[in-house]
C-alpha cells in the first residue's frame, strides 16, 4: 500500500513535467498542424542551458531559468523564420523530415560542442534534497518543477483564453485562412507559437537539469513521451494534455518498478494503442 | 506464357526511360563491376560495399515511403530480423546463409503484417509516430533480451574464405555478394515500379480518394507495399551479420539507422528508381570519409550535423530530392523548347 | 432497374443531411440531380458511392445491395464518380492518371495503356497526355477526371458539378463530350449541378432536392414549373439577388 501510494505520487509528479513538456507540442500542432521532432531538443537545449549557466557563472540553477526562457522562446521562432514557415507550404512528407533534421541538427550540435558523455548539476538548492510527507517521500526538484508546470498550465491557459493574443492564436488555429481576411499576421502567431513552444520545452529542460542527467541524445527519449502525451490527450487540447500527463507519469513509473529496462516501451505502445483505437484522444470525443 | 515474357520484359527494359539515364545508368553498372580491379585498398572497397547496401536499403524503403509516400521510420527493425535470423541460425545451429534469408523475410513480414492493420488506420504524422514507436519497442527488447545476446550482440563463427554455405569472402567477395544483390533489387524495383501495384500506390500517394474511386483498396495497396520494403530490409539485414561477422542491436536495430535508410531515398529523390541510389552515392562515403578524417579526433556527430543540414535544406526547398531538382531542369529545357518552336 | 436508392438517411452527428430519399435509374438513363447549396446531393452521392455509410436505407446497384460498401468495392461493381473538389494525382501525367482508371478492369499494363489511349482520344486529350495536371486550365482538369472514371468502365458515371467554374462555351464542349461518351460507352449518368441551364440541357429527367430531402421529381421542363421548386430553388435565388 504505501509502496503503491509512493510510486502513484512519484508518477504523478514526474506526469507535471511530462505534461509541461508536451504542452509546447500540443500547443504548435493546435495551430498549424505540424508535428516538431525537434521539440525534445528544445528541452534537451533547456537542460544544457541550466547547465552551463549554474557551472559557469555558478549561480544557482532555478536563477537560470529565465535565461533558459528566453533562449528557447528564441529558439523556436528562429526555427519558424528559417525553416518551418517553408516546411509549411511542402507537403506532409517535408515538414515530417524538416522537423527530424532539425531534430538532429540540434542534437548533434550539442554533441558536437559538448561531447557524448552525461554530464550533471552537482550544486544547486534543489540537488538531491529531499522531504517527507507522512511515509511518502519526494524529490524537492521533482516538486518544484511540478508547481512551475502547474504555474505554466495556468499562464499560458489564460493567455489562451482572456488575452487579445490568445483570441488572435486561436482564430489562426481554427482557420488561418479566416484569421488572415480578419487582419490577424498569423506568420507571426504560428512563430509566436513556437516561441512558447520552445521556452516551455527550454524550461522543463532546465527544471529537469536539477535531478537529471544530461546528454544530447536525451531529447528523443523527451520527444517521444511528449508524443504519446499529445495524442493521449488529443492533439491540440491543452486541457488534455495536462490530464495525460499525469496518466503517462503515472504509466512510466509503475512500468519502471516492474520492467525498469523496458519502462520506455509501454510509453510507446501506449500512443500506439492510443492513436489506434482512440484517435482523437481522451479529451477528444 | 505471354504474361511471363511481358514480366521478363518489364523487370529488364529501361525502355522508359530517356536514353542518358539508360546510358548512365550502364556505365554505373560497368563501374562497380570493374570497382575491385581497379581499387585495391580496402577502404575505399569497404565504402563501395557499404553505398551498395544502402542503395539497396533506399530502394526498399522508397517503395513505402517515395512511391507510397507513407513515412515509415521503423526500417531498422527488418534490417534486424534479417540480421538476427541469420546471425543467430548460423551460430546455434550452424544452418547454411540462404537457409537463414527466407526465415529472416518472413519473420519481418510476419510482424509487419501483424501491425499494418492498426497501422494504416493512421495517416500522415500518426502513421510515422506510430512506426516510430513500434520499431523502438523491438529495439528495447533486443537490447533487453539474454537469448539474443542482449546489448553484447551476437559474433559470427568466423571461417576460412570463400565459403558458400555461410557466405563468407575476402572483400572482393562481398563486393560481388552484395553487388549480385543488389541488381537483383534493382530489378525487381524496376518491375515493380511498372506493375499494376506501383501504379496504384502513386495514386494512393497523390490522393487517397481519387484512388478508391477508381476501384484501389487503399489500405491494402499501404499494406502490400509495406511488406514488400519489411521483406527487402531483411534481405540487407542478412548480408549485414555476414559482411560484419557481428550484431547488435546498436548497429541493426537502431533509429539512426532508420534514419539513414529513409534520407538515401529522400535526399536523392524518393519516388524515383533513381533517387535512392543517388542519395546513397551521396550520403554514405560523405559518412565514411568524415568518420575516418574527423572520428578519430575528438569530433562528434559532424557528420549528422551535415546531414541534418542537407536534410532541412531539401525539405525545404524542393522535398523531391535532388532527382526532382534535376527533372525540374529537365522539364523547364523541354516547355522551353516547345515554346521556342513554337514562336517560330 | 440499374440503381435503386431506398428510404435514405445520412446524419451527422444529429444533423440530418439526407432524409428519406428514394428513387430509381434505369439502365442508359440520364437523371440529373439539383438543389440549392447545402441541399444535400454531394452528400448523397457520397453515400452511394461509398465515402459515407448511410445512417439508414438501402442502396441497390444492378441487383446487388451495395448498402455501405467501401468505395473500391463500389467502383469495381460499376460505378464511377468524379470530385465536386477535383482530386487529380498532380505527379502523375495525363496518361498515367487515365491508366490507373484502367487498372480496375485488368493487371496488364500494356492492356491499361491502350484503354488510356482510346479515352484520351474519346475525350479529346490526346495533346496533352504527357502533361501533369496542375500545368493545366481547369476545364482540362476536369475533362482529366471524367476520361479517369470512364477508364474504370462504369455502367454508370456520377458526376458531380463537371461544369463549375467553366465559361459558357466550355460547359457547351462538355455537354457535347458527355452526350458523345453516353452513345459510344453505353453509359447511364447521375449529374449534379446548381448550373440549371447546363442540367436542363442534358439531363431527360431531375430530382429536386432541398434541405435534405427530394421535393420533386420528373421531366425538366414541368419539373421547373412546379411552385415548390421555383420556391426552393428561384426563391434562394433571388433571394441572394435582394
Amino acid at each position: 500500500m504505501e509502496l503503491a501510494a509512493q510510486i502513484a505520487s512519484s508518477g504523478i509528479l514526474m506526469g507535471f513535467i511530462f505534461a509541461l513538456i508536451a504542452l509546447g507540442l500540443t500547443l504548435i500542432f493546435g495551430v498549424m498542424n505540424i508535428v516538431n521532432f525537434a521539440h525534445g531538443e528544445f528541452l534537451m537545449i533547456g537542460m544544457y542551458g541550466a547547465f552551463l549557466t549554474s557551472t559557469l557563472l555558478s549561480v544557482e540553477p532555478l536563477i537560470s531559468l529565465p535565461i533558459v526562457a528566453v533562449v528557447g522562446f528564441l529558439l523556436g521562432i528562429t526555427s519558424y523564420y528559417l525553416l518551418i514557415r517553408y516546411l509549411l507550404r511542402g507537403p506532409m512528407v517535408a515538414q515530417l523530415f524538416g522537423t527530424f533534421g532539425l531534430m538532429l541538427f540540434l542534437r548533434y550540435l550539442v554533441m558536437f560542442i559538448m561531447g557524448p558523455s552525461p554530464l550533471a548539476i552537482h550544486k544547486g538548492i534543489l540537488i538531491g534534497k529531499t522531504v517527507s510527507l507522512g511515509w511518502l517521500i519526494f524529490d524537492v526538484g521533482k516538486l518544484t518543477a511540478a508547481g512551475f508546470s502547474i504555474l505554466l498550465f495556468m499562464l499560458i491557459y489564460w493567455m489562451i483564453e482572456k488575452t487579445k493574443l490568445g483570441r488572435a492564436l486561436r482564430a489562426t488555429s481554427i482557420d488561418a485562412e479566416a484569421a488572415r481576411y480578419m487582419g490577424i499576421d498569423t506568420e507571426k502567431m504560428n512563430a509566436f507559437a513556437w516561441g512558447i513552444g520552445g521556452a516551455t520545452a527550454a524550461i522543463a529542460g532546465g527544471l529537469l537539469a536539477n535531478f537529471y542527467y544530461l546528454t544530447p541524445t536525451v531529447g528523443m527519449l523527451f520527444v517521444m513521451i511528449a508524443f504519446a502525451t499529445v495524442a493521449l490527450g488529443g492533439f491540440g487540447s491543452i486541457r488534455g494534455a495536462f490530464l495525460a500527463g499525469l496518466i503517462i507519469g503515472v504509466i512510466e513509473m509503475v512500468a519502471g518498478q516492474y520492467l525498469s529496462q523496458l519502462k520506455i516501451s509501454f510509453v510507446y505502445l501506449a500512443y500506439f494503442l492510443v492513436v489506434v483505437f482512440r484517435p482523437r484522444g481522451l479529451l477528444g470525443w | 506464357m505471354r504474361a511471363i515474357v511481358a514480366v521478363i520484359k518489364d523487370t529488364f527494359s529501361l525502355a522508359d526511360l530517356p536514353l542518358s539515364e539508360r546510358i548512365a545508368f550502364v556505365a554505373f553498372l560497368v563501374f562497380v563491376f570493374i570497382f575491385p580491379w581497379i581499387v585495391h585498398s580496402s577502404y575505399p572497397r569497404a565504402v563501395m560495399i557499404n553505398f551498395l547496401l544502402f542503395a539497396m536499403y533506399g530502394l526498399g524503403w522508397n517503395l513505402i515511403g517515395g512511391y507510397g509516400g507513407q513515412v515509415d521510420l521503423g526500417q531498422a527493425k527488418n534490417v534486424g530480423f534479417g540480421a538476427y535470423a541469420t546471425a543467430l541460425m548460423i551460430t546455434w545451429w550452424g544452418v547454411p546463409f540462404w537457409v537463414t534469408v527466407p526465415v529472416g523475410i518472413f519473420i519481418a513480414v510476419a510482424e509487419s503484417l501483424a501491425v499494418a492493420y492498426p497501422m494504416f488506420r493512421l495517416r500522415g504524422h500518426y502513421f510515422a509516430i506510430a512506426t516510430l514507436c513500434v520499431a523502438l519497442v523491438w529495439q528495447q527488447l533486443f537490447l533487453f533480451w539474454d537469448w539474443t545476446g542482449g546489448a553484447r550482440g551476437v559474433e559470427l563463427p568466423i571461417k576460412p574464405t570463400p565459403n558458400f554455405t555461410f557466405m563468407e569472402f575476402g572483400t572482393v567477395g562481398y563486393h560481388y555478394f552484395i553487388f549480385g544483390l543488389f541488381t537483383a533489387q534493382f530489378l525487381f524495383m524496376n518491375w515493380l515500379r511498372k506493375s499494376k501495384l506501383g501504379y496504384e500506390l502513386q495514386a494512393v500517394r497523390d490522393n487517397e480518394d481519387a484512388a478508391a474511386s477508381l476501384g484501389i483498396n487503399v489500405t491494402w495497396t499501404k499494406v502490400k507495399a509495406y511488406l514488400i520494403t519489411a521483406a527487402m530490409g531483411a534481405v540487407g539485414g542478412s548480408f549485414y551479420a555476414v559482411y560484419h561477422l557481428y550484431i547488435d542491436p546498436r548497429c541493426v536495430m537502431h533509429i539512426d539507422l532508420t534514419i539513414l535508410i529513409a534520407m538515401t531515398a529522400m535526399v536523392g529523390g524518393a519516388g524515383s528508381i533513381w533517387g535512392p541510389i543517388i542519395g546513397a552515392a551521396l550520403l554514405i562515403p560523405l559518412d565514411m570519409y568524415l568518420a575516418a578524417l574527423l572520428g578519430g579526433k575528438g569530433f562528434y556527430g559532424i557528420d549528422f550535423i551535415i546531414y541534418a543540414l542537407i536534410i532541412m535544406v531539401i525539405a525545404a526547398r524542393e522535398p523531391r530530392g535532388i532527382w526532382g531538382i534535376i527533372e525540374r531542369i529537365r522539364r523547364k529545357r523541354l516547355i522551353h523548347a516547345a515554346g521556342g518552336q513554337k514562336s517560330t | 432497374m440499374l440503381l435503386e436508392v431506398k428510404n435514405l438517411h445520412k446524419e451527422f452527428g444529429g444533423v440530418l443531411a439526407n432524409a428519406d430519399i428514394s428513387f430509381e435509374l434505369k439502365a442508359g438513363e440520364i437523371v440529373g440531380l439539383i438543389g440549392p447549396n447545402g441541399a444535400g446531393k454531394t452528400t448523397l452521392f457520397n453515400c452511394i458511392a461509398g465515402y459515407y455509410k448511410p445512417t439508414s436505407g438501402k442502396v441497390f446497384f444492378d441487383g446487388k445491395d451495395i448498402t455501405g460498401w467501401p468505395a473500391h468495392r463500389v467502383a469495381k461493381v460499376g460505378i464511377a464518380r468524379t470530385f465536386q473538389v477535383m482530386k487529380i494525382m498532380p505527379t502523375l501525367t495525363v496518361e498515367e492518371n487515365i491508366m490507373i482508371g484502367a487498372f480496375c478492369r485488368t493487371g496488364d499494363r500494356q492492356v491499361a495503356r491502350r484503354e488510356a489511349q482510346k479515352i484520351l482520344e474519346l475525350v479529346d486529350l490526346m495533346q496533352e497526355a504527357k502533361a501533369y495536371p496542375p500545368e493545366l486550365p481547369i476545364a482540362i482538369q476536369k475533362r482529366i477526371e471524367l476520361a479517369r472514371a470512364l477508364a474504370t468502365r462504369p455502367k454508370l458515371l456520377m458526376l458531380d458539378e463537371v461544369a463549375a467554374g467553366l465559361n459558357p462555351l466550355e460547359t457547351k464542349e462538355i455537354i457535347q463530350t458527355l452526350q458523345k461518351i453516353k452513345k459510344e460507352r453505353d453509359l447511364s449518368l447521375l449529374l449534379t449541378e446548381h448550373v440549371m441551364e447546363f442540367i436542363m440541357t442534358i439531363s431527360e429527367r431531375v430530382i429536386v432536392m432541398a434541405a435534405g430531402r427530394k421535393i420533386a421529381e420528373g421531366v425538366p421542363g414541368e419539373v421547373a414549373k412546379e411552385k415548390k421548386v421555383i420556391e426552393a430553388y428561384l426563391g434562394e435565388k433571388y433571394a441572394k439577388g435582394k
